[in-house]
């Protein structure tokens, strides 16, 4: 393991004490001078022509300073999925028809929000309801409504993935199985609703202030919505509470508070409520999982065939990337020699589902790992066992992807099993307690450029000062997963100087250098770390060359930036202060400034991604055979996220996956009648509390991942995949019932009890 | 997602407010804790043209026991006040389970008990165990004043037998005979920030193991909180046997007829009203014995 | 029609005119700038609203300004006892990992606030349930535990030595 200064050590988040105070400032606490309230119109149906709108009696409306609909819009589509524009089926305000309940159909801007408020309630919307399908068994079926015309089939995105031969290793397997799994939808549920606040300059060019994990994702596609040039657009994020994949594309606030902006001249702010967050919300893919696979007696895998239809809602959103990396997930973690995948991206008339935490593995996962323990349990072998025979190491190649090149799951699972007591508890089988695992792997970034940007994928700018301080520019975006902290860290370590003589400015897209994709995919600190560390390095070229210079050095000197010095790595006399340094490369070139640029775009990785993470989990709860209910009593991982940067953080961050986990295994849903959302608030959208969340141990499995900055890789994201399984597993241990359709309800595991007998 | 507009009154007398009630007519709406009548506001389902503040009235705010009398909550009580109230804890725990859960921390610090009733929601969490535990209401007009049962108070979801120009000022409870028990059991899907999908509250007294008094009440289950009367008859005169317990907790069960809504079916509320009923049951008889 | 006030926030007496039908999450943030405080759903069931009225934490955006007149309202801008020094509590939150995203953190400051308040040595479990009406999307909760037990510890030991000396 390689010696680090700050790397692996508990700094505190930068960025804590404004946040502790109250300081910290996120969109929705701006305003500006003259500054105007918007609100959104929503439809009331879930499928409907627009017949005709009518907002005259609105706009009397003193105060009312502006109304927006479909019509008055550029109408350009957009969506995430630049590469390939027939994805792109979204507009920001509904034109001829609105396709789900909560559909953006108007906009206004008034003085204030009460007249916002009245306003909303004084345009006149007629429609014409069209059948509506709401799940996607009815979708595929011919004859079904058709949700977008050009889509006839609602099925909007096919993915396959194939190799070796499933037909072969299915027949040459001893034991096969197949097994169908229906996974839910759930709720981001960040703690901030979203927001955004535009400005128009005098010049015409905009900036806005937005709740988002991808800034230039929002720059350009608001660029292109508004029909302006990319350049014209400036997208600040301030402090973002919370997204986990629900704020990664452009959204029609964003799109409304610029347009209306241009149109009043005047600064427009959006906001929305808790409730249209739950009635509209981008959420998590509910999936139907079709699983089929192979083993040898002893519990090697041959083959899977596995064939998901993600319930879409009526966008593409990020489901196309759902739909292809659910298929990466099924043949992660484990070796299967044949694999075969058929992915489909269905059209209903819902809200759409998009990115969240996990990214298609928690669905996909889910089934395969409990599809993992139901062989295991036909083939007489322990769930650990099955998993040790199986599991991917270190040098893997996963056909068509990559290479894995550092692996932590045997070290996992064996770490897990130890921790829990596995042996002993899963042999006991007192009624009512119960112990389970799930495992799982997850990439750290994507590398399929989907987005089409013409830039790397993560870029650092850092300018040195003579004074020893030096200015991180970057557009990765911290939306509180700590990103500011850990790249400030990476910079630290490399430049040898203190975090606080580091200032930063990110996620500011007329400030940061181009680009950075965003925060999503367990991205950022392998991308965004390594361009920081490329920017570094070339900052330390010239810092060595002036202390060369200056001390006359052969040439074969190893130099080093230790301890606010930059030195002779034999002998330390030989160097200067970081300032000093600085300075002499300054005068060296005549006063131009020490600055530089360095970037990250994953090269000969495949187009999956650079590097992957691995974990395992063990859950015991305790089940009241009575009533149902589950409390989950402890929890146990491990986990290879390579180097561990900032030991508290990832432990946050895996806090944070079990109690998402969690709330999907037991208690989250979105309850749903004819395409509405019933549950629109915290009271009835069951996210746990602290009272719920159990005791957690945690073991980091020491890795070091070649391909990330100083070793790390992906945490936080693939710890949301095994907490459900585990936790259904133990379910099973406990009660007998083996949940096929989360969530697992008290009623169901009674239900499944009485079967069970 | 906006409150509506409407006229504000904070009278510093009970006469004050009535008279304020008088003059509005119908649409006008009391406000204590304001943790219902705020959310309800809020999201447009009511809009009252002039709200009457009650908390700034002098003494409608006590929570007090008195051996010979009982318990008085005032209407201003506040839920936290009542179940941290150590007489009510250790004489009516069934009122203690329902107000120290229920909800959150914040709205148990804001919200009343009065107001829970008043509320009048199916699940209201306080009426079970007053009902079991034979609690009655005061409600005062310029008229005068009446006292109800709180068996006759609900009339249906958000209805009550409040007359308009009316306040409820107070809730009593008689005072625990000797070798009596209560008990409340609910079920929810998390611990915090929750309301019960299913509570049932019960009351009994015992001679030996003798049921010589019993009320059952049963809470989100139909449209007001009601009385499980068939379990109630069986148990009366009759020795406590498990036996016995499993039986009147199927009659509940039989009794109960629940709706589906967003947090439990019909079927899963039935099975639990069995399954809460014995609980209470069990626990009331253990408590009985301990007094 | 607007309806004069008088209200003590973290010290300071404003006096104000408000619509009835404001709430005081509104007032803080919009009129008073205090937007420390946050508003998470606006139906009290979030908790990252929480300030505290007359020393009892409340959902400002259940309670209705008109009717904090003549009170005094303590937010997490007043939490900590001088502008410089931190609150105990707030230095713990920062030190345990306490704190992601943020937006929860001024509501479970208060919350933590109102608990050690009442219970200087409250158990885990106390802490659990007194943090029970504030969510959390972020952390999970249990550096938040551990930052509120830190606290405790903290203003325990200060208060000893306090009467000590």
């Amino acid at each position: 393991m390689k010696q680090f200064n700050i790397i692996g050590t508990d700094v505190p988040r930068t960025d804590g004490e404004a946040k502790a105070r109250g300081t910290a400032l996120y969109t929705d606490d701006m305003k500006l001078p003259g500054m105007l309230h918007g609100r959104i119109l929503r439809s009331p149906v879930a499928h409907a022509r627009i017949v005709h709108i009518d907002t005259s009696r609105a706009a009397l409306l003193p105060g009312v300073k502006c109304i927006v609909t479909g019509e008055d819009t550029p109408k350009i589509k957009y969506g995430n999925w630049r590469l390939f524009p027939e994805t792109q089926d979204e507009l920001p305000l509904a034109v001829d028809k609105v396709r789900f309940i909560g559909d953006e159909v108007a906009a206004v801007a008034a003085v204030d929000k009460d007249t916002a408020e009245e306003a909303l309630a004084l345009i006149q919307v007629e429609y014409e309801e069209l059948p509506a399908v709401f799940d996607v068994d009815a979708a595929m079926q011919s004859g079904a409504p058709i949700i977008h015309d050009y889509c006839p089939t609602n099925v909007s995105v096919n993915r396959k993935i194939k190799y070796g031969d499933v037909e072969k290793g299915l027949a040459e397997s001893d034991y096969v199985r197949e097994d169908t799994f229906t996974v839910h939808s759930v709720s981001h549920a960040y703690l901030e609703p979203c927001s955004a606040m535009a400005q128009v300059d005098l010049d015409g060019r905009i900036t806005i202030w937005t709740s988002t994990q991808a800034p230039y994702i929002v720059q350009c596609l608001l660029a292109s919505t508004l029909d302006m040039r990319e350049n014209d657009i400036r997208v600040i994020k301030p402090y973002v509470g919370g997204g986990f994949g629900g704020k990664m594309e452009l959204r029609t606030w964003e799109f409304c508070a610029a347009f209306m902006a241009k149109k009043t001249g005047r600064p427009v702010k959006f906001t929305l409520s808790r409730e249209e967050e739950f009635l509209a919300g981008r959420r998590r893919h509910g999936m139907k999982i079709r699983s089929k696979v192979g083993f040898k007696k002893d519990g090697t895998l041959v083959a899977k065939d596995l064939s998901i239809q993600l319930d879409g809602g009526a966008f593409n959103a990020m489901g196309p990337t759902a739909t292809f990396l659910c298929g990466n997930f099924g043949a992660m973690l484990y070796r299967y020699p044949h694999y075969r995948f058929h992915g489909e991206h269905v059209y209903t008339n819902k809200p759409p589902a998009s990115a969240m935490r996990g990214f298609g593995a928690p669905q996909s996962l889910y089934a395969s790992e409990i599809q993992m323990n139901l062989a295991a349990e036909e083939l007489g072998i322990d769930p650990i066992d099955i998993r040790l025979k199986n599991a991917q190491v270190t040098g893997d190649e996963i056909p068509d992807v990559a290479v894995v090149s550092s692996c932590g799951l045997v070290e996992s699972i064996e770490a897990v099993a130890k921790m829990s007591n596995w042996k002993e508890k899963r042999k006991s089988l007192k009624p009512g307690r119960g112990i389970g695992i799930g495992c799982y792997s997850f990439i750290s970034g994507g590398v399929f450029n989907w987005f089409n940007t013409q830039y790397p994928f993560s870029a650092a700018e850092i300018r040195a000062f003579s004074d020893g301080t030096v200015h991180l520019l970057t557009m990765a975006s911290d939306i509180g997963q700590g990103s500011d902290t850990v790249l400030k860290q990476i910079l630290a370590e490399e430049l040898g100087i203190r975090m606080e003589d580091i200032r930063m400015t990110s996620a500011d897209t007329a400030m940061t250098p181009q680009a950075d994709l965003g925060t999503w995919g367990s991205r950022v600190t392998l991308m965004a770390g390594n361009a920081v560390i490329d920017a570094a390095k070339k900052i330390k070229e010239q810092l060595f060359g002036a202390v060369s210079a200056r001390f006359n050095l052969n040439v074969v000197h190893d130099l080093e930036c230790k301890d606010g010095r930059v030195q002779s790595k034999a002998k330390a006399s030989y160097g200067l202060s970081f300032g000093e340094a600085v300075a002499m490369v300054q005068k060296a070139n005549r006063g131009e400034a020490l600055v530089a640029r360095g970037s990250y775009t994953p090269r000969g990785k495949g187009l999956v991604t650079p590097a992957f993470g691995f974990g395992a989990q063990v859950a015991e709860v305790e089940v009241d055979r009575k009533t149902g209910l589950v409390e989950v009593k402890q929890m146990w991982t491990a986990h290879d996220c390579g180097t561990v940067i900032n030991p508290r953080s990832v432990e946050g961050q895996l806090a944070g996956s079990i109690q998402m986990g969690l709330g999907y295994a037991l208690s989250e849903q979105f309850v749903m009648e004819d395409g509405k959302t019933l549950n629109t608030n915290f009271l009835d959208y069951k996210m746990p509390t602290a009272n719920d969340m159990p005791p957690s141990e945690v073991v980091h499995i020491d890795t070091y991942e070649p391909e990330g900055p100083m070793g790390a890789k992906e945490c936080g994201e693939g710890l949301a995949s095994p907490t459900a399984p585990a936790i259904s597993d133990a379910v099973y241990h406990a009660t007998g019932y083996r949940c096929r359709d989360l969530p697992i309800t008290p009623e169901k595991i009674l239900e499944g009890m009485k079967k069970g007998k | 997602m906006r409150l509506p507009k409407f006229e504000y009154h904070a009278p510093t007398t009970l006469k004050g407010a009535l008279r304020i009630l008088e003059q509005e007519g119908p649409g006008v709406q009391v406000l204590a804790g304001g943790t219902d009548l705020v959310v309800k506001m809020t999201l447009g389902r009511l809009k009252p043209k002039a709200v009457v503040d009650v908390k700034g009235i002098d003494g409608l705010d006590q929570v007090r026991f008195d051996p010979n009398e009982g318990l008085t909550i005032g209407a201003t009580a506040r839920i936290e006040q009542v179940a941290s109230h150590t007489e009510v804890q250790r004489l009516y725990p069934a009122l203690t389970a329902a107000a120290g859960v229920m909800a959150n921390v914040q709205v148990r610090n804001m919200g009343t008990i009065v107001g829970n009733l008043c509320n009048a929601a199916p699940s209201a969490e306080n009426a079970p165990p007053l009902m079991a535990l034979g609690a009655d209401v005061k409600l005062v007009s310029l008229k005068g004043e009446r006292t109800l049962p709180l068996d006759d108070f609900f009339r249906g979801p958000g209805l009550t037998a409040i007359e308009p120009g009316e306040i409820m000022t107070a809730i009593h409870v008689p005072p625990p005979l000797s070798g009596s028990g209560n008990a409340y059991q609910r079920i929810s899907a998390r611990c915090g920030v929750d309301i019960a999908a299913v509570c049932v509250g019960v009351a009994a007294v015992f001679d030996g193991s003798v049921c010589s008094k019993v009320r059952i009440v049963m809470g989100a289950v139909a449209p007001v909180p009601m009385h499980a009367t068939e379990a109630e008859k069986l148990l009366l005169g009759q020795k406590w046997t498990a036996d016995l317990l499993e039986e009147a907790g199927r009659k509940a069960m039989e009794e109960a007829r629940p709706i589906s809504d967003v947090r439990a079916t019909a079927t899963y509320r039935k099975q639990m009203v069995n399954v809460l009923t014995v609980r209470a049951l069990q626990e009331v008889y253990e408590r009985a014995q301990t007094v | 029609m607007k309806r004069h006030i008088t209200l003590t926030v973290n010290g300071d007496e404003y006096s104000i005119a408000v619509d009835p039908w404001q709430t005081l999450n509104e007032v803080l943030r919009e009129d008073l700038n205090l937007t420390g405080t946050k508003l998470g759903c606006g139906t009290g069931d979030c908790g990252a609203c929480t300030v505290m009225v007359d020393g009892r934490t409340v959902s400002s955006c259940l309670t209705l300004a008109v009717s904090v007149d003549g009170k005094s309202v303590t937010t997490v801008e007043g939490l900590a006892p001088s502008g410089e020094e931190l609150h105990p509590i707030q230095s713990a939150f920062i030190e345990t990992g306490a704190i992601q995203c943020g937006f929860c953190t001024a509501g479970m400051e208060m919350s933590a606030h109102h608990l050690l308040q009442r219970n200087p040595s409250p158990t885990e479990k106390e802490i659990r349930a007194g943090l029970s009406g504030n969510l959390c999307r972020c952390t999970g909760y249990n550096q938040i535990v551990e930052a509120v037990a830190l606290a405790a510890d903290r203003m325990r030991a200060a208060e000893s030595k306090e009467e000590k000396s």
